[in-house]
């Protein structure tokens, strides 16, 4: 069957979740092509009478994945001096985290682990219910919610920000 | 009267937020949240969420589709590949990069030898990371309005002053050719992050971040972080880390650090 009309339907839901996902528009849309040539190569392994829109997420959620896996490359630390200094004895904030002025919620996101955010976006801009992202992402439910109670708990406290009341230094 | 309180669940928060539970399961949160502050915000906050996810984002669904994706019968692979084999392996990279990293204190035991130190994560690696994915964040959106003008650089360091509550002028890196273009203040691990982003006559980006640390420290060493394509060196410097990013040759990258470090030191106060 050729499902090539019924694609364009979801293009701008594709394009919206692939936005909030990878924040750049140029990447966003790339996701959404690789997607939909995909979608086109398999046409026939879809069935029809099935929900096309969660058969897409899916496929684009495979394309997604592959395209961090490949990257997975981890980066690594390098002393560029010797004389490497006590740097543990930093210790991590405690706390201190009051409401910020200049909240960014791309940047937000984009801290978030790929597979928590994929989740929290899935259930709170795409409204997919639970079953569905977990079909989509091919993960028990409670893998789901887990995901989703992380991610939007450190999605929460990342938006909560930092007191800009903090003094930066003098940089004259 | 079975007025009992009834055990509400992680998972029926998020179900009432997202409306999956039943009618009566919902009701039984429902006074569970009346009892509870705490839960009450929490839930609010997973509310505003959702929102704030449409309001940020079903723009695009109103947008015009690009033709590239409209024409996919023609030539399909023409314009292919342009933008991931870099670009999205970049950004894969560090996504992954930042869910590993922080908070685990994990780093590469594999990538120990003599000649590569790996050292182990601690805050101002994390700075490291912050810094290298803010750079990726937004080195496409230098243009955006947030970006500022030469003659409007003096409205701007006044705004991220105000934000920060105490006086800071960014280092010129112009005779290394690179202009100003803009910054945000960005939420960081330790509190209030400024990133400041220079681009040069050919369209190279580097991005600055300052960032406060809890704990001061003597001025380090600089260190290099590599992720990928992306370079940052970053150093601490008393109360306050430092990150140079960019994709940019690295002994460029390097004058320039020594370049904001230099500006830095001659000009601080003490």
């Amino acid at each position: 069957m050729d499902i090539r009309n019924d694609l364009m339907e979801h293009v701008p839901r594709l394009r919206r979740y692939a936005r909030a996902l990878l924040t750049n528009r140029e990447l966003a849309d790339d996701l959404v092509q690789d997607t939909l040539e995909r979608a086109l190569s398999r046409s026939r392994t879809f069935e029809s009478g099935t929900d096309l829109r969660a058969w897409l997420f899916t496929i684009m959620h495979n394309v997604f994945v592959n395209q961090v896996r490949k990257a997975s490359a981890r980066a690594v630390h390098v002393s560029v001096d010797d004389e490497a200094f006590g740097e543990t004895q930093l210790a991590a904030s405690g706390g201190q985290l009051h409401s910020l002025e200049v909240r960014d919620l791309d940047y937000a996101l984009q801290r978030l682990p790929a597979e928590q955010r994929e989740v929290v976006l899935l259930v709170g801009l795409e409204e997919m219910s639970y079953a569905e992202v977990a079909n989509a992402l091919s993960v028990p439910i409670g893998t789901v919610m887990s995901r989703l109670s992380r991610g939007r708990e450190r999605l929460r406290s990342l938006m909560a920000g930092a007191q800009p009341g903090a003094k930066l230094k003098v940089v004259r | 009267m079975s007025e009992q309180p009834t055990a509400i669940s992680e998972e029926d928060i998020h179900a009432y937020v997202d409306g999956a539970l039943s009618s009566e399961r919902r009701e039984q949160v429902e006074r569970a949240i009346e009892l509870n502050p705490a839960l009450a915000a929490r839930v609010s906050d997973y509310f505003s969420l959702n929102n704030m996810f449409h309001e940020r984002y079903d723009r695009v669904l109103n947008e015009p589709i690009p033709p590239r994706l409209r024409a996919l019968e023609n030539k399909r692979r023409a314009w292919g590949g342009a933008n991931w084999p870099q670009f999205a392996a970049l950004a894969a990279t560090l996504v992954l990069g930042i869910g590993i990293g922080v908070g685990t204190g994990s780093y590469l035991p594999w990538a120990n030898s003599s000649r590569v130190d790996t050292v182990a994560a601690d805050t101002s690696e994390t700075m490291a990371r912050e810094a290298a994915l803010a750079h990726v964040v937004y080195m496409p959106t230098v243009d955006r309005p947030s970006e500022i003008g030469k003659d409007r650089e003096h409205d701007f360091v006044q705004y991220l002053s105000n934000k920060l509550g105490t006086d800071v002028h960014p280092p010129m890196l112009t005779k290394s050719g690179f202009q100003l273009m803009g910054g945000r203040i960005l939420p960081g691990e330790d509190g209030p992050m400024a990133q400041f982003m220079y681009r040069d006559a050919k369209g190279e980006r580097v991005t600055l971040c300052i960032s406060q640390r809890k704990t001061s420290a003597n001025t380090t060493a600089f260190k290099l972080y590599q992720d990928g394509p992306v370079s940052v060196f970053y150093w601490v410097d008393g109360a306050f880390g430092y990150a140079v990013s960019g994709g940019i040759d690295r002994k460029v990258m390097l004058e320039l650090a020594h370049d904001v470090h230099a500006q830095l030191t001659e000009t601080a106060p003490g």
